[in-house]
């Protein structure tokens, strides 16, 4: 079993609900995005790129891309950044030392450090008293490698986890099941006949900065620009 | 409260083969309170045990009703009385429809627990508008509030005392029990339809309805889609992706606005159109449809006015009443007999649309009249083939609209051709002086090509979203007490000489409002705080479950709840379900469902009145009660439906169509039943009377229309009856158009203060304007700027955008304003009124409108902030 995830760009309407859906079921503080929604070559998300009557505009998820040659795994010295069972990319919470390599060496930008104690962090957001949000409980792996808490300690990096504590249960990750648009889709590469690798064999996908090598399970099929041009690399 | 919580929720611990067997009955899961969370987009499952306890997790279905109108079904993830994350429910029977809800709705958690909560009752201490409140017992608030509630009804009338609930459609049953206390009391209703700018005065006009539209998921049966002045990307997130999808299954998808939007990137084409022009594109693709006579002639004929004759001498209509020897068919009186040219005069049946004969729809004919006299006259058609071939050909059309002949005569063929053709007429289209003349032009083109009640076919708005799904009377209208509706517009802007609405001979001396922030959303904010600094209002009361901006003016603010914390009744105009709300948790606080509020107040205004509120139940089950009497007395759309079924799931409304599809005018094209289908509440015969031939009507009689030169519709520009005629001055001094459209953020001012959704918006208002415009005033990217005119001014931050047209600069409404530096956006509009927007008064159908977009400003750099 190989979990990737296949976002078609054609069907993305930028509307970030993925972001907001992955940021409250995996209890991110204020100012933690671990899924974000951007609008290449545009300083402003939803703004469009171009000149007045040639304008261009798409949109671009990102999250952990879950390399099978992943940068982040290879340069944590402790061994707390690792592929599990089926190849998705995990941290241990217990393990991880805030060392921050993992953020030098990820060339797309996705893990965010903790400089606060999540719960801390949030409580500046001035909720509810004792309020918090997130999947309440602890998620531990097969080894029982602590890879999702709803709020996560000082002093240690955090990124996309598809979702571990869902796949888990037989649910999809939260963006996949969120997006308004069913432009996400999760599944096993490894079976030609999921979804995903269905999807795989019919419209052109690409992965992110391919060329480096990193060869992530996060693929996307390409948009059309208005008029009909294909967007092939991004 | 949390203790309770837990109880009520079964123990759940499962094994995992347990659960997967579980998720397969989802609906009853849900039901009955259990962890259904799986119930959504699985995926194979992993191998071992689930770990945690999960004692005390339950999932609570419920339906998000901010006044987008989405009503997306969702589930509330509740640990211990507290909801951990929102997630869609997924469970509507048609997949396309799932799952639906968007990122306001899922991050809503930061409202319910967030720092502007409500906890208290409040009670002014300050002066009006210093958000200086005490903390009151909701019996000393509730007594203060109908004290002063029956001192000023005492005094000045009860008409005296306004209210306002925005929209009904989002919550039936405490909206309704709003209304219900204002007819009982005898109070003025404001009806938001027209106080939000939202109601498109072309549907009455034409069509004798409120509004209509598709169904979404009818997109997917369209072969053209074009959409004018509407971002359907930022304001319908869960209905956009059928745009893609129709596009993918072959259809044609054209955006026509003066901006690049996210939703013109979707599109097979953007077509940029000089600002508010989209009446005089819409009849140039008219002219040409009639000038190759593309049009569907069997349609017209039988559907609409283009037959009937027009009499030269008075420019009224015949009638069959007038003419020497023509039949004289009965009709109620709401309806007139009229008469077209079939080798002679013919009386026109207004109650059946059967086609009769071959109604001439070219020619001058002279008519005998009965009192000997002889007149000419000539078929609607006749008449608007003239006009548009004097003022509307493709050439002249471009020189209005900027789009290029050539590109006219391709559409119009184009959109002749391809059926199914859906016209999408946004709010950024209408909401102008005028808006009411693009979407007549604009509908001339789906009536002309017999595009009307059929799947995939029509005219759509989805803005302003008030239409009531069923009969609410026996709720919302107790025996006997009808609702005395008074336009807010006319509140700020005085009477007018053509009024037909009657405004209460006090003024309108206390204003209790729920559901909305008029002092920063209302037209004139700054005269409302004018009103309440000045005393005018002699009592302000919200009804909110946050320290809105208009909580903030307020004398007594009265906590109420989200719809995570009631029961409640949701149907809404896009969305063809009925859904329930149920409390996923304990309403937090103090606050209290307005339903109790609204009994409560009734008890103390006067006895008699608390009866019809159930006032011996406790309030959830007093709103079961009340959903239950609703749909027992609703009538066709929710016949059989009971509370029980709702508790299950998701109900489709019975519609019409086939498979309940809505489809609008689907009995009037299909069953031959005259034009207008009721616009609920309203009684037929009110709006029947709006187009009393009983068909699509395209030519308007009345003085006024003709006095205005719009007996058909027309193009006229902007601000030439508005801004410049108040002041000249202001075509020199004030060159940009201000459009106040809706973010991808928001749903209006909710959501405002949400956290995330500001995080995503790096936590600062925006204006957008062009490269050109902002290099002519030296504004650079995301410098802090003000917009001003005249009347206001509002501080923001520039994003200077390629696709912004020039002459244009762009608000995204709703920012509370504390975020805009105490400033506010529409100190910058007016409240005009358009004199045929008053020439019946039908509440919230016919009746005059804010125009937000007919505003112009101009906009300077504002240095850092003080």
């Amino acid at each position: 079993m190989k979990y990737g995830m296949v976002i078609d760009l054609e069907k993305c309407l930028g509307c970030r609900t993925c972001a907001v859906a992955c940021k409250a079921h995996n209890g991110q503080p204020p100012g933690v995005w671990w899924n974000r929604v951007f609008t290449p070559g545009s300083k402003f998300h939803q703004t469009g790129v171009g000149e007045y009557g040639r304008m261009g505009m798409y949109f671009l998820p990102v999250c952990c891309q879950m390399c099978s040659n992943a940068p982040c795994v290879k340069v944590c010295p402790v061994g707390a950044t690792y592929y599990d069972e089926n190849g998705v990319v995990l941290i241990d919470y217990e393990r991880c030392i805030g060392c921050r390599y993992c953020m030098t060496a990820c060339p797309y930008g996705v893990r965010q450090f903790n400089w606060q104690d999540g719960k801390k962090a949030t409580e500046k957001a001035h909720y509810a008293h004792g309020y918090s949000y997130g999947w309440p409980h602890k998620y531990r792996d097969k080894q029982g490698r602590l890879v999702y808490m709803p709020s996560r300690p000082k002093g240690v990096v955090e990124k996309c986890t598809f979702c571990a504590q869902y796949v888990n249960r037989g649910e999809a990750p939260a963006c996949v099941r969120s997006c308004p648009a069913n432009a996400r889709y999760f599944g096993d590469l490894d079976d030609p006949q999921s979804e995903v690798s269905r999807l795989l064999t019919q419209r052109g996908e690409f992965r992110l900065l391919e060329d480096l090598g990193t060869q992530p399970k996060v693929y996307y099929l390409p948009a059309r620009r208005s008029g009909g041009e294909r967007i092939e690399r991004i | 409260m949390a203790k309770q919580q837990k109880e009520d929720a079964p123990a759940f611990k499962i094994s995992r083969r347990g659960f997967l067997k579980a998720t397969a009955a989802a609906g009853a899961l849900v039901a009955s309170g259990v962890p259904a969370l799986g119930l959504a987009r699985k995926i194979g499952a992993s191998e071992h045990a689930i770990e945690a306890s999960m004692a005390g997790l339950k999932a609570v279905r419920t339906t998000c009703s901010p006044n987008c109108t989405g009503a997306c079904g969702m589930l509330a993830l509740v640990d211990n009385g507290q909801i951990k994350a929102i997630i869609q429910a997924d469970d509507y029977p048609e997949e396309e429809y799932n799952p639906r809800g968007c990122l306001k709705g899922l991050s809503f958690l930061n409202l319910i627990y967030g720092p502007d909560r409500l906890k208290t009752p409040l009670i002014r201490t300050g002066e009006r508008g210093k958000g200086e409140f005490r903390e009151a017992s909701w019996d000393e608030a509730l007594d203060y509030v109908a004290g002063k509630l029956k001192e000023i009804m005492g005094k000045y009338g009860p008409e005296s005392v306004g209210v306002a609930f925005q929209v009904g459609g989002t919550g039936y049953v405490h909206k309704g029990a709003v209304a219900a206390l204002a007819a009982q009391a005898g109070w003025s209703l404001h009806h938001a339809y027209d106080q939000n700018g939202d109601l498109p005065m072309f549907w009455p006009m034409t069509f004798g309805v409120q509004t209509e539209e598709l169904e979404p998921l009818e997109w997917l049966n369209s072969k053209y889609i074009a959409v004018f002045g509407s971002n359907l990307l930022a304001t319908r997130v869960p209905d956009a992706h059928f745009l893609v999808e129709a596009r993918q299954r072959g259809a044609k998808f054209i955006v026509v606005d003066p901006n690049y939007t996210p939703t013109a990137a979707k599109a097979d084409e953007w077509i940029p159109i000089a600002t508010s022009s989209d009446d005089a594109f819409g009849l140039g693709l008219a002219q040409v449809i009639i000038e190759e006579k593309l049009y569907d002639e069997a349609f017209i004929k039988s559907y609409t006015d283009l037959p009937l004759l027009i009499r030269s001498d008075n420019g009224k209509r015949l009638r069959a009443n007038e003419v020497s020897g023509a039949a004289n068919l009965p009709a109620p009186d709401y309806r007139e007999v009229f008469v077209v040219w079939d080798g002679g005069p013919r009386s026109v049946n207004p109650q059946s649309l059967e086609p009769v004969g071959n109604p001439a729809l070219e020619g001058e004919f002279e008519v005998a009249l009965k009192d000997g006299g002889r007149v000419k006259c000539k078929p609607v058609f006749q008449l608007l083939k003239e006009k548009l071939a004097a003022s509307y050909t493709p050439s002249r059309v471009a020189g209005i609209t900027g789009v290029s002949q050539e590109t006219i005569i391709r559409l119009a063929r184009e959109m002749a051709a391809v059926k199914p053709l859906h016209i999408v007429y946004g709010a950024s289209n209408y909401q102008w002086y005028h808006g009411d003349l693009k979407g007549r032009a604009l509908a001339l083109v789906t009536v002309l090509t017999g595009n009307i009640g059929k799947p995939g076919a029509g005219i759509s708005t989805y803005a302003g979203q008030y239409r009531i799904r069923f009969n609410i009377g026996s709720w919302w209208f107790p025996p006997d007490k009808k609702p005395n509706w008074v336009p807010f517009l006319y509140v700020l802007h005085g009477p007018t000489p053509d009024m037909k609405a009657k405004l209460p001979p006090n003024g309108i001396k206390a204003l209790l409002f729920g559901w909305g922030n008029p002092f920063d959303q209302h037209n004139m904010s700054n005269k409302m705080r004018k009103m309440a600094t000045g005393g005018d209002f002699e009592l302000i009361v919200a009804m909110d479950f946050q320290m809105s901006t208009s909580a903030q003016w307020s004398d007594v603010v009265l906590p109420g709840v989200t719809w995570y914390e009631k029961t409640e009744l949701v149907a809404s105009p896009v969305h063809p379900y009925v859904q329930i709300q149920q409390p996923a948790i304990e309403p937090l606080y103090e606050c209290k469902p307005e339903l109790w509020i609204i009994r409560e107040l009734a008890k103390r205004i006067n006895p008699d009145f608390a009866g019809h509120f159930f006032p011996e139940l406790d309030v959830n089950q007093a709103a079961e009660k009340a959903i239950e009497l609703m749909l027992q007395k609703g009538g066709e759309a929710v016949a059989g439906i009971t509370l029980a079924d709702l508790k299950k799931g998701p109900v489709r409304l019975k519609l019409p169509a086939p498979g309940h599809r809505q489809i609008p005018f689907y009995e009037q094209v299909n069953e031959k039943k005259p034009f207008p289908p009721q616009s609920l509440p309203a009684p037929l015969e009110k709006t029947a009377a709006l187009v009393k031939s009983g068909r699509i009507e395209f030519y308007r009689e009345e003085d006024i229309f003709r006095r205005l030169g719009e007996e058909l519709p027309v193009h006229k520009p902007p601000f030439e009856d508005t801004e410049y005629r108040l002041n000249p001055g202001a075509r020199e001094k004030y060159r940009l158009a201000l459009i106040t459209r809706n973010a991808l953020y928001r749903v209006h001012s909710t959501h405002s203060n949400n956290i995330w959704m500001n995080e995503l918006q790096d936590l600062k208002p925006r204006v957008w304007l062009s490269p050109g415009e902002a290099r002519q005033r030296g504004i650079e990217d995301k410098e802090r700027v003000e917009v001003y005119n005249d009347r206001g001014r509002l501080i923001a931050y520039a994003v200077i955008d390629p696709g912004i047209r020039n002459g244009v600069i762009i608000f995204e409404q709703g920012w509370w304003s504390r975020y805009t530096e105490g400033t506010a956006y529409n100190s910058l509009t007016y409240p005009f009124i358009k004199p045929t927007h008053e020439v019946y008064f039908v509440p919230g159908i016919w009746s005059p409108n804010t125009c937000w977009n007919e505003c112009l400003v101009d906009v300077r750099k504002a240095g850092v902030m003080a």
